[in-house]
């Protein structure tokens, strides 16, 4: 049997600005069927590396493979195996939510004939069916981050990068995404995942990586990730907070 | 403690003086350039006003007359251009601007936000007529000698003059936004402003003024003037300005029609207030509403795409520009401006009278076929410059998603290309085919020029495509994309190649043409010169456009660096 090989695979990543180093040598595989939790608090880089493999961003040095293709020689190749979610839904406000999946089914090269029916599926899948032929700009911040993501999975690929995907999002439409991910890996798709919801984390993640200042400072399963705190807490807030340096806010009861 | 009004103006003031303060690459150029062109414009208005006020004084009374009924037409403009543009203003100052959220959130009496909000929506919309009005009003001052009382009088004239338009068209917006979505109104009032302008520009050229420059026409310049004046017109603030800026030019005081202007506006002042302290709450409350939006789906764009012989991916994007491009009316309504220009055009070569000079007449022709040459590039590189230069930007923050696609960025701006390349082509070539035909120039001038229409529309729109990749504005309105760096750095280069290319065409046709008047045949090594000369042209062009388009894509591709 042939061993399989990490649909995303990052070595050695460094992103620097001027002086500023974002990211700083981080490498990281996600293998088929796997959800990965990127986690980290805010200015830890995790958005930097999301960038970096979706290729809006380019490495300062350091190499990004998706499903074998590298990102900075192969990067049709790449983006083809790739659906990339972004933390705020920016689209074309002026189209319907039909035109925008038309269109973005026809630069990831989809072929016309079925492309209607895809898109309907995608739309019913996350419960924008009814919104097909109206304007995006009449969209709520949900329903364009539920558009967005029907956007990445419509041409069907191997691998998925998502920034926050819960933010935004009502109890129904977290609860929609969260099942459409486990479904998603469940076929084989990989997805690295970058969260502050550490519930999330916990509930859906196969393994999680923690970012500090552009390090990766733990990796792991969820128990693994847990027995690096104190082992007193089921939930993984301790843990974050003992590992990023969170006793600051133990200062909060004081102030307030 | 409750800090008076202007406080809410702070966030503003401290914007701009960080705007000013912020340095960017070519701010010193842009200042130059526009700056350069406001101290000329002022300087042509101060000089054309005092010319005119001097001219009239010869004529006694009326000349007087005259001055009076010109004052009062002025103001009788500005007027209504303030009253619109008040409108305008006052939508997004009262109701769209993004700040109000905060604003209106915070315990902020309504009467204290609309003073706030009112102030700035008079600075807003009426610093340009201000910026025309006092180089015009300095110029008769001058002209007619007049004392301090003059200039005293004009700026305590303009102060009111300014508010009472600017408060009846926030009234108008106050009752607008009450009746319809926020939004929808912007949409129509735009389309209303750009179909009054087209059609102002369309009927002033079509009235033929400088029919009115002619000394025999002068009684019918009279009947012009005074067939502007109707009963309603004393009623108007811009007769009352006219009349006291008039009275203290004479030396004289017109307190009665100061104190109309005065007591209006400060009357209209309260009564917006206390219209704005019923009905503001419910009027910006309906603006946040998001109703269904009305569009047209453009089914036939689809159909005549699928039938182009183009790839799957140039398709979806070509279908994607026009249809955001044609849903926006702010992209499109400009276009309407840019036909009555068209219109107007067409109209003056239609008018040309030659034949007063039968003798140069075919010269002249001729001629006219080069200055249609230029012109049509000029309309071309404008043409360029508002719609083509700011493809990429248009792209706005959704950027992400061509850069996240499995396309490259090469397919992306050739795409922009020729999306921009075709009308801009056929309506230049249009231009220059129908302007020519109009004048009967040369048959091989005729062709020339359709052939130079043809490369010149690639060099310019794949500069304005090239030069928008290099310096994108991702988050500005489209729209202001063409005053940036970029927009005026294509500008000036724009005009560079169409004189490069008017000297290298005009040069060797002149020469064709001199020879064609002898009857002299043309020898071997001039017409190898013709040629050479010809030839360079079409490889300035081709190289413009290929280099352009090539440091546009290496931009791009920067992008992520």
């Amino acid at each position: 049997m042939l061993p399989v090989r990490p649909m995303i695979a990052i070595h050695d990543l460094v992103k620097q600005y001027g002086r500023f180093t974002a990211v700083d040598g981080v490498s990281l595989e996600v293998m088929p069927g796997e959800i990965h939790g990127f986690l980290g608090p805010n200015g830890a880089g995790k958005t930097t590396t999301l960038r970096m493999i979706a290729g809006l961003l380019k490495p300062s040095s350091g190499r990004v493979l998706v499903n074998g293709h590298d990102v900075a020689t192969e990067p049709e190749a790449a983006k083809a195996s790739l659906g990339f979610i972004p933390d705020r839904p920016f689209i074309y406000e002026k189209l319907t939510a039909g035109e925008f999946l038309r269109f973005h089914g026809g630069l990831y090269g989809l072929p016309e004939e079925g492309l209607d029916d895809r898109a309907r599926e995608m739309l019913e899948l996350f419960d924008l069916a009814r919104w097909e032929n109206e304007l995006v700009e009449s969209f709520s911040h949900g329903m364009k981050q539920r558009l967005v993501m029907c956007a990445a999975f419509l041409h069907r690929p191997r691998a998925v990068v998502v920034d926050e995907p819960m933010v935004g999002l009502d109890p129904r439409g977290a609860r929609l995404i969260k099942d459409v991910f486990r479904t998603m890996s469940g076929r084989g798709v990989a997805i690295l995942m970058s969260t502050h919801t550490l519930e999330v984390a916990q509930e859906m993640c196969d393994r999680i990586s923690i970012i500090l200042k552009g390090k990766i400072i733990a990796r792991g399963t969820v128990p693994e990730i847990r027995a690096m705190g104190d082992g007193h807490d089921d939930h993984l807030t301790s843990v974050f907070l003992k590992l990023t340096g969170g006793s600051a806010l133990q200062e909060i009861d004081e102030v307030i | 403690m409750v800090r008076p009004f202007p406080y809410l103006l702070w966030p503003h003031l401290f914007a701009t003086r960080n705007r000013a303060r912020r340095r960017e690459h070519g701010d010193s150029t842009r200042a130059l350039l526009f700056g350069g062109v406001g101290i000329v414009v002022c300087a042509v208005l101060f000089q054309a006003s005092s010319w005119l006020a001097g001219q009239l004084t010869d004529y006694e009374e009326l000349g007087d007359y005259l001055l009076r009924l010109g004052l009062s037409w002025l103001f009788l403009t500005f007027l209504s251009f303030l009253a619109f543009s008040g409108v305008v203003t006052a939508l997004s100052t009262f109701f769209l601007a993004e700040d109000l959220r905060l604003l209106v959130a915070a315990p902020v009496a309504t009467r204290r936000l609309f003073h706030a909000r009112f102030l700035r929506t008079v600075v807003q919309a009426s610093w340009m007529v201000v910026i025309f009005l006092v180089p015009v009003l300095l110029g008769v001052g001058w002209a007619k000698c007049a004392g301090p009382l003059y200039y005293a009088s004009a700026i305590l004239t303009i102060v009111p003059f300014s508010i009472i338009p600017v408060a009846a068209g926030t009234a108008a917006t106050l009752v607008l936004v009450n009746t319809f979505p926020a939004r929808r109104a912007r949409d129509l009032l735009m389309l209303m402003g750009l179909l009054f302008a087209a059609s102002l520009v369309i009927l002033l050229r079509f009235i033929r003024p400088e029919q009115l420059l002619k000394v025999e026409s002068l009684p019918d310049l009279t009947d012009f003037f005074a067939t502007l004046q109707s009963p309603i017109t004393p009623l108007l603030p811009s007769f009352w300005a006219g009349e006291t800026i008039f009275a203290t030019l004479r030396g004289g005081r017109d307190l009665l029609h100061a104190g109309a202007l005065w007591t209006t506006a400060l009357a209209s002042i309260v009564g917006l207030r206390v219209a704005s302290e019923r009905w503001y709450f419910a009027g910006y409350s309906r603006s946040q509403e998001a109703p269904k939006a009305r569009f047209t789906r453009f089914r036939t764009l689809d159909v005549v795409a699928r039938a182009l012989p183009i790839s799957s991916v140039r398709r979806q994007l070509l279908v994607k520009d026009l249809k955001i491009f044609l849903r926006d009316v702010g992209q499109w309504s400009q276009l309407l401006l840019l036909l009555a220009l068209v219109l107007v055009y067409l109209y003056n070569f239609r008018v040309l009278d030659l034949q007063r000079i039968p003798y140069m007449s075919e010269f002249l022709k001729n001629v006219y076929a080069f200055v249609n040459l230029g012109m049509a590039g000029f309309v071309m590189a404008t043409v360029a410059v508002r719609f083509v230069f700011p493809a990429v930007s248009a792209e706005g923050n959704a950027f992400w998603i061509i850069r996240t696609a499995p396309i490259t960025l090469r397919d992306f701006l050739w795409s922009k290309f020729w999306t921009g390349l075709v009308p801009v082509l056929v309506l230049t070539e249009f231009l220059t085919i129908a302007a020519n035909e109009f004048l009967g120039v040369d048959p091989f001038l005729k062709v020339m020029a359709a052939i130079a229409i043809v490369f010149m529309s690639f060099a310019l729109v794949g500069m304005a495509t090239g030069l928008g990749a290099r310096y994108p504005r991702f988050g500005a309105d489209v729209s202001q994309a063409a005053g940036s760096y970029g927009g005026v750095a294509f500008m000036l280069q724009a005009v560079l190649f169409v004189i490069v290319m008017i000297v290298l065409l005009g040069w060797p046709a002149s020469f064709y043409l001199m020879h064609q008047f002898r009857r002299v045949p043309l020898t071997a090594g001039q017409q190898i010169w013709m040629t050479t000369c010809f030839a360079t042209a079409a490889g300035l062009s081709v190289a413009l456009w290929l280099t352009s388009i090539r440091a546009g894509v290496r931009a791009l591709e920067a992008m992520g660096e």
